[in-house]
């Protein structure tokens, strides 16, 4: 049992830091640089992604022993599809303003490497319980990472941050923040950033 | 004269306007993976161009013959991802039977494609653009290609001569790969607008 | 011999088949029951949009659906709508149009008299222009010079006064090209549309 709890624990910390899939395995990053203009849309994301995530291991953890090796990525990218699917079909029901806004980034997660790559080197060898936690924790690590992101950017192109205003009336936006330029500059200055701190310890 | 001009326009805009790469952030893994050589890089881009070519105007077959017809619209994803998986299989195996010099050149890049977000992004975007006819689906696909090789290419340009400059220990690899990148991107805006 | 290729067949392929079968079922379910839904928020969306711009309107009625022709020689649908004031008189005309923007395609939503004569205002559908320039005609100051404006011949100047109501509309600064591509899409559609309306009409 104590081994479960020392293997749960260690998905968690390696979702989140040590293998976070933006920072560290720099995976999945159209939708990173794509979505990240503000925090609502990146958020949005972020949770579609848990939720494609977490569904896909689940069904990929339970089919695990009847696979057979050649068929295995078609039956991945079947399942992911489908989920996909599903998420943009909620998220046109439920919050039809964000699925204008992140259009065709919705089902490119089909795409996004992180969730096959979760499939291929967990779910595939590991319990059902192993790999609902793995899904979270991946999930949340990627949620995390699209945030910070879009925050950063969020604040300097427009003053606010998820639409209230956090800067000082005399701020001038700095419009390139929203533009491609600022996703492509902010995400290299943060993993610089990292990778000093990272190096520091 | 007209429909020459219309498809002249929309290659145009594909490949350096609406540059997938650039201003849409499709295909970015590869384009920071493959990037480190420019030989490398041009394989990779023949490749994505011969599988985009195929697979956008095969999706855009598919999605309006049958999809659309018969009111299966909800199915379009796993539809289009399937197809670029076959096109993709297909591809490699026409190659390596028929061009084995081309299919050794190609490597380990062709299976790698199918999970490159620039084709299912391209296909995705062809039908949110509400493109109408075939020869226009089938131009932007092969823009789209054209766009990626043109834009790896010379990422991978600039990077070979990165590696001799002396750039800060942290930002060494990725970070420094990406500013140049925005940088790239910004460059690229310059074309927003050519075409009225 | 083919019972045997069969066999193997099946043995490799039966887990993909029900998976393939079981997806397919997901799905359908999920779809029919939000479908309605889904539709619902698409009819709202225009709906809050055509309500803004004509607030004496009680309902619309789709009208006609037009066919018309961009500057590139390419044709785009409209779906005219009838704005019907709660007494049932018509209030005024709405309909969409769209055209080539600065980075991508512009989509508006536009609000006429029920002469075709003045304009009622219009707003943006959907655009990717350059945020903090040419992103700037999604704003309400700069949108709120075309309400009352004449239908069709707008003109464009880049200086002026932005608060007077007449054909000619002030750019927006550093975004000449979107403003003139809002100017264009406007002029294009109001003519063809007033025209082919009244042929329909008499």
């Amino acid at each position: 049992m104590s081994n479960t709890q020392y293997e749960i624990r260690d998905t968690i910390t390696g979702g989140l830091w040590k293998e976070n899939p933006v920072f560290r395995l720099l995976l999945g990053m159209c939708p990173t640089l794509a979505v990240t203009a503000a925090v609502k849309p990146a958020l949005t994301m972020g949770l579609c992604v848990v939720f494609v995530l977490v569904c896909s291991n689940i069904v990929v953890s339970l089919m695990r022993n009847l696979l057979k090796p050649h068929l295995r990525i078609l039956m991945f990218t079947l399942t992911i599809a489908t989920f996909v699917t599903i998420a943009d079909l909620l998220l046109k029901a439920f919050q039809p303003e964000m699925s204008a806004k992140l259009g065709p980034y919705i089902p490119l997660i089909i795409v996004n490497c992180i969730i096959i790559c979760r499939a291929e080197s967990c779910a595939s060898k590991n319990g059902l319980v192993i790999s609902i936690v793995d899904g979270l924790a991946m999930g949340a690590g990627f949620t995390v990472a699209l945030c910070i992101l879009a925050a950063i950017r969020e604040v300097l192109s427009t003053g606010t941050i998820m639409e209230i205003n956090v800067m000082p009336q005399s701020f001038i936006p700095w419009a390139a923040m929203s533009m491609p330029v600022g996703a492509f500059i902010t995400l290299g200055l943060v993993l610089g950033l990292i990778n000093k701190i990272s190096t520091k310890k | 004269m007209d429909t020459f001009t219309t498809l002249l326009m929309a290659f145009i805009s594909i490949v350096i306007i609406n540059n997938l790469v650039l201003t849409k952030f499709l295909g970015i893994c590869p384009y920071l993976g493959v990037s480190g050589r420019v030989d490398m890089a041009f394989g990779m881009g023949l490749a994505v161009t011969f599988v985009v070519t195929i697979s956008g105007t095969l999706t855009w077959l598919i999605d309006h013959l049958i999809l659309i017809p018969l009111d299966l619209e909800i199915t379009r994803y796993i539809c289009f991802i399937l197809v670029i998986a076959g096109a993709v299989q297909l591809v490699e195996m026409y190659i390596r039977k028929f061009f084995p010099a081309l299919y050794d050149s190609f490597g380990i890049f062709l299976p790698l494609i199918t999970t490159n977000c620039a084709i299912l992004g391209l296909c995705l975007f062809i039908n949110l653009w509400g493109i109408d006819n075939l020869p226009e689906a089938a131009v932007l696909s092969f823009g789209a290609g054209i766009g990626f090789t043109v834009a790896i290419c010379v990422m991978a340009g600039i990077r070979e001569n990165l590696n001799l400059a002396d750039v800060p220990k942290c930002l060494r690899g990725a970070p420094i790969t990406l500013i140049t990148a925005g940088l790239l991107t910004l460059a690229f805006m310059g074309f927003a607008g050519m075409i009225k | 011999m083919p019972l045997k290729k069969i066999k193997y067949f099946a043995e490799q392929s039966w887990l993909l088949i029900i998976s393939a079968l079981c997806f397919g079922l997901l799905i359908a379910a999920v779809n029919a029951s939000l479908a309605p839904r889904i539709e619902q928020n698409k009819i709202n969306k225009l709906d809050d949009l055509m309500r803004t711009l004509l607030p004496a309107a009680e309902e619309f009625e789709v009208a006609a659906e037009l066919q018309i022709d961009s500057a590139k020689g390419k044709k785009t649908k409209s779906t005219i709508y009838k704005a019907v004031s709660k007494t049932g008189e018509c209030v005024g005309w709405s309909f969409n149009c769209s055209g080539a923007g600065f980075a991508d395609k512009i989509e508006l939503v536009v609000a006429v008299d029920k002469n075709f004569e003045k304009m009622a205002g219009f707003d943006c559908l959907s655009s990717n222009e350059t945020p903090g320039f040419g992103d700037k005609i999604k704003e309400a100051k700069w949108r709120k010079q075309f309400d009352g404006a004449p239908a069709g011949n707008l003109t464009l100047a880049k200086t002026g006064n932005i608060e007077k109501i007449d054909s000619e509309i002030i750019a927006i600064s550093g975004a000449t090209v979107s403003s003139d591509a809002v100017v264009n899409i406007l002029n294009n559609a109001m003519s063809q549309i007033k025209k082919q309306m009244a042929e329909i009409q008499n």
